[in-house]
């Protein structure tokens, strides 16, 4: 009896030395499926959280490197998106101070004279010989030879020609530009005109040296013009000097030319029958 | 140097380059499997038991590195189990060509087992099983058997010589 309770106990253990394989695979998976069910407990967790940790410190340093033969491509795309950026926040830039400078000069329109178009300046020729402005408002937009051309701060010029969507403007500082000009205080008449090469100064010519002119009166286009209208500010007498019969006066010219970058065109027609009459010979003429 | 220590150097380096290097080789969902192979060719080597065992640590040390850690024990126990059937004794005298076909039918065996485990168990991506099983099952061990042919040939074929 003995004898075959050892026998079978031996060959048990046999059984189990021989597939122990199989005993390991059943411990093995339920010890897996153990930890697959205690996977959502804080203390695998941890662990998991650990695991983690040590990869991503590795996939870090995996990335690192490989990023070592994209960083030129990389470094390409930057500068591109950089590149575009830039060149986005110049237009907005530009669109914000061309709406400033917009709203400022529609804002501060001189109410002396009736209506205007607001334009912009888009070329402009300032040399020794030839300033000239061209704007983006022509004969579609009502826009005339002749018409005076302005900024709050004062007379920028005079149309000269007029295409359909753009007008050329002869500024103050050209040689050939000649405006009728009265002072605000004495109420001396005057012709102003640029000479020199300063865009700020211009000169007051035919001032007799019996008129009371005075440093610092303000200088605006008289009723004598044939194209501006009345009382448009050019400038202010910053300096008097006396010549033979004239003073030599220098005025301050009232817009900076050098940042011009909007204008109003006074819309109101020249009287062209005042153009006509002050062009007419001065002689009469003779009857047969 | 023992055989088991360099084995487990081996795994160790194996389980980094999977996760790191290998499992980035994606085609679908599915990627090559190195230490399925490796696993396979262990348990083929040294036996059914020692297969299960080294299977089921290498599915932890996988499971450390891809935060999954039952569901890669259970998959490396599992493929070292089901390889450690084509188990070619040291004493056998079997010839390379049998080593060579075994070690495939090893691999193969191992590598289905697992992605189909794996494909059921574990559904990171939400795809619905009848894409799931052939992505994972059928593409997944094809690349594998690709890298097996390779493997065998340029490394592991002379270590079953030895």
């Amino acid at each position: 009896m003995l004898t075959r309770k050892t026998t079978d106990v031996s060959s048990f253990f046999r059984f189990i030395a021989k597939h122990t394989a199989y005993l390991y695979f059943l411990l093995y998976c339920t010890l897996s499926i153990m930890l697959m069910q205690l996977q959502r407990k804080e203390t695998l967790d941890a662990i998991r959280e650990r695991g983690l940790v040590i990869n991503a410190a590795i996939g870090k340093q995996f990335t690192d490197a490989t990023a070592i033969f994209t960083q030129e491509r990389d470094n390409q795309h930057l500068f591109l998106q950089n590149a575009r950026l830039f060149a986005r926040l110049l237009r907005q830039q530009a669109a914000l101070r061309d709406a400033g400078e917009l709203k400022a000069i529609v804002a501060n329109a001189p109410q002396w004279t009736g209506r205007f178009k607001v334009a912009r300046v888009v070329d402009r020729r300032f040399s020794a010989t030839e300033n000239m402005l061209i704007i983006d408002a022509g004969s579609r937009q009502g826009v005339a030879r002749d018409m005076a051309v302005l900024t709050p701060d004062g007379l920028v010029g005079r149309v000269i020609d007029v295409s359909q969507n753009y007008a050329k403007v002869m500024p103050v500082v050209n040689r050939n530009f000649m405006v009728s000009v009265v002072s605000d205080s004495t109420r001396t008449n005057g012709l102003l005109a640029w000479r020199n090469g300063n865009e700020r100064l211009a000169k007051i010519e035919h001032v007799p040296v019996s008129s009371k002119l005075l440093v610092g009166e303000g200088v605006a286009t008289s009723g004598y013009s044939t194209f501006a209208s009345r009382g448009i500010p050019v400038g202010q007498i910053i300096r008097i000097s006396k010549d033979k019969l004239f003073y030599n006066v220098d005025v301050r010219l009232a817009v900076d030319f050098s940042s011009l970058s909007w204008v109003l065109v006074s819309l109101a027609k020249p009287s062209m029958e005042k153009i006509e009459l002050m062009q007419s010979p001065d002689s009469p003429e003779k009857g047969e | 140097m023992n055989k088991y220590l360099l084995y487990t150097i081996a795994l160790v380096i194996l389980a980094f380059v999977q996760r790191f290097l290998v499992s980035k080789l994606l085609i679908l969902h599915a990627s090559p499997d190195i230490l399925a192979i490796f696993i396979a060719f262990v348990s083929m080597s040294t036996g059914q038991r020692t297969g299960t065992n080294f299977g089921f640590g290498a599915g932890l040390i996988a499971g450390i590195l891809s935060g999954d850690l039952g569901l890669s024990a259970l998959l490396g126990t599992v493929q070292g189990f089901v390889a450690g059937f084509f188990h070619v004794p040291q004493e056998s005298h079997a010839t390379s060509v049998k080593k060579k076909r075994m070690f495939y039918a090893a691999s193969a065996t191992a590598l289905i087992a697992g992605n189909l485990l794996q494909s059921l168990l574990s559904d990171p991506l939400s795809l619905p099983l009848y894409v799931r099983i052939p992505e994972t099952v059928i593409l997944g061990t094809l690349m594998s058997m690709m890298l097996t042919v390779l493997l065998y040939h340029f490394a592991l074929k002379k270590l079953l010589k030895d």
